[in-house]
């Protein structure tokens, strides 16, 4: 960054990727803005005239509880992947190269294949005969237990496909922490827990955020794990969108759902952006 | 190599390790199981589902003709415009340049369902049918990120002061990006591609609204075919994705020494 230089050149680096972005994200979301205040016709899906009422169909009781809960499920997996991922991206960035490479590759192997097949993974393991129940059973549970189509399997679930993305950004965040510097906290009396929650936890925590905002924008987008895991049960935005574009034909309704669920993501990773970005300063300032 | 992770790590690793990949191992193993109801640990092995899946002409077009092509052609087209772009926020200075890097990295962060549909309606509107061209151009929105990411931390990791000096020892300044910079964005160069690939090859919420009814995407393909009647086939049809695209890494780290994503 400080070896560049003014350059009349840069419209054609940014350029491509640049237009590409307008054409191709910004306008379609300019077009869903539109279409979340035309109102919703059964047959010709949507008529051009300014209405509110797709917005004011959010304030309902069911889409109101859909849209907490795919908030709350969307938190705890991002809890649950911080709390699984940052000591193994820990352990990663401090492990011997071999180790590393070893790590990473089966950390990104289950990244490589696709999430419709990692949940139909879980089907297995999860379902009324599925391996969960067929242990019980061997150990004298004559009932199966229901496993699948509960918050917890939607959970479990979203962690594991999600964990790797918490995982790379924490150990890049650490890897570039040196190690003489824990050496040094070491030597100067420091236990390791003392030395890891002073140096190493707030050193690391860009990665953290990173992490946390890459988990919770793809749980809150998720829409195989609950389709597939939690059923009626367990609804979550994804599928309400989903349905009402390919099913049910409410273009309107589903953009004013797209409209507040973009709107309010942005919002959040704002301030998380901020948050962090204000605790840094006076760190680095002492 | 002084460095040595605290022993205590150790069982939560095993731990967390079991819980990424016991669904793959699940897959893996039922994919060669001898009855149709995923027994685990299976009662006998067999071929008979990956003969299956090979017979399933609809299963065999859209691994090969839909995700593999859609992959490769977004891997491609994501690398070549996301090196550019990395280059360009990196290495030149110009007015609203941080804004555009926020910009260029947002879809990382636009859900990917809300993508899709945004498109689709999009797409819907312009009257132009959904294929795998439009799966194509939808992917290479959410791809090239990933690439962008990869190159411009290999770019800030590098001292600019490298192309100087080959420059003041008499290279002009394409030789100097070519022979210097370039063989040594190599690895963030590939990591980005195969990133780009699997971003690609594993999406399926796009692929929902954009692959196009007629060409489903694999992911799209198997996920009607878990509501619609689940056999095994499907667990044939993910080992052979999980060992070709494993060779396809295991192959990048011996060439080029690749340390994924960081």
């Amino acid at each position: 960054m400080e070896g560049g230089r003014p350059s009349p050149y840069w419209p054609l680096f940014v350029g491509p990727y640049g237009a590409y972005l307008l054409l191709f994200l910004v306008l379609p979301f300019v077009n869903v803005a539109l279409l979340s205040v035309y109102l919703h016709s059964p047959t010709k899906i949507a008529v051009a005239e300014f209405t509110g009422t797709n917005y004011a169909k959010l304030w309902e009781v069911y889409y109101a509880t859909l849209f907490l809960r795919t908030l709350r499920l969307s938190l705890l997996v991002t809890i649950g992947c911080a709390v699984l991922g940052y000591p193994l991206a820990y352990f990663l960035a401090r492990s011997t190269s071999r180790v590393m490479t070893l790590g990473l590759l089966l950390l990104v192997m289950p990244l490589l294949v696709s999430t419709v097949i990692r949940v139909f993974g879980w089907l297995v393991i999860l379902g009324s005969e599925g391996l969960v129940n067929q242990g019980l059973r061997l150990l004298g549970v004559r009932e199966s237990v229901r496993l699948l189509y509960t918050e917890g399997a939607v959970i479990l679930g979203l962690v594991q496909q999600t964990l790797p993305f918490m995982v790379l950004p924490v150990m890049a965040a650490v890897e570039r922490i040196p190690l003489s510097l824990e050496e040094a906290a070491r030597n100067l009396g420091a236990s390791w827990a003392q030395m890891f929650v002073r140096t190493i936890l707030p050193l690391s925590l860009p990665g953290l955020v990173s992490g946390s905002l890459l988990v919770f924008s793809v749980s809150m987008s998720a829409f195989i794990t609950p389709a597939l895991m939690g059923g009626r049960r367990v609804r979550m935005v994804g599928q309400q969108i989903y349905e009402e574009v390919l099913t049910a034909y409410d273009w309107p309704g589903a953009a004013s759902l797209t409209i507040v669920l973009s709107v309010s993501m942005l919002a959040l990773v704002a301030l998380a952006l901020w948050a962090t970005g204000r605790r840094a300063r006076p760190k680095r300032a002492r | 190599m002084t460095s040595r992770p605290p022993r205590f790590l150790w069982p939560f690793v095993v731990v967390v390790y079991t819980l990424l990949l016991a669904p793959l191992v699940v897959v893996v193993t039922v994919s060669f199981g001898s009855t149709p109801t995923f027994d685990f640990p299976p009662k006998g092995l067999t071929l008979h589902w990956y003969r299956a899946f090979f017979a399933n002409e609809m299963f065999v077009r859209s691994f090969f003709r839909v995700s593999q092509v859609v992959g490769l052609l977004t891997a491609l087209v994501a690398t070549l415009v996301g090196t550019l772009s990395a280059i360009g926020l990196v290495r030149l200075r110009f007015r609203g340049r941080e804004a555009l890097e926020t910009f260029f990295l947002s879809p990382l962060l636009v859900p990917h369902i809300l993508l899709g549909a945004s498109v689709y309606l999009y797409l819907a509107r312009l009257a132009w049918p959904t294929s795998s061209m439009t799966l194509l151009v939808g992917h290479i929105v959410i791809a090239t990120p990933y690439v962008i990411r990869c190159v411009t931390a290999g770019l800030a990791g590098m001292d600019p002061r490298l192309e100087e000096a080959a420059m003041s020892l008499g290279a002009s300044r394409p030789q100097a990006f070519f022979k210097v910079t370039l063989p040594l964005l190599r690895s963030s160069l590939v990591t980005g591609a195969v990133f780009a690939f699997i971003i690609s090859f594993s999406d399926i919420n796009l692929a929902l609204f954009l692959a196009g009814a007629n060409a489903p995407s694999l992911p799209v393909q198997i996920f009607s075919q878990i509501q619609f009647e689940a056999d095994p086939s499907i667990a044939a049809a993910s080992a052979l994705q999980i060992a070709i695209v494993g060779g396809l890494i295991v192959l990048a780290q011996r060439l080029f020494r690749l340390r994924l994503m960081v």
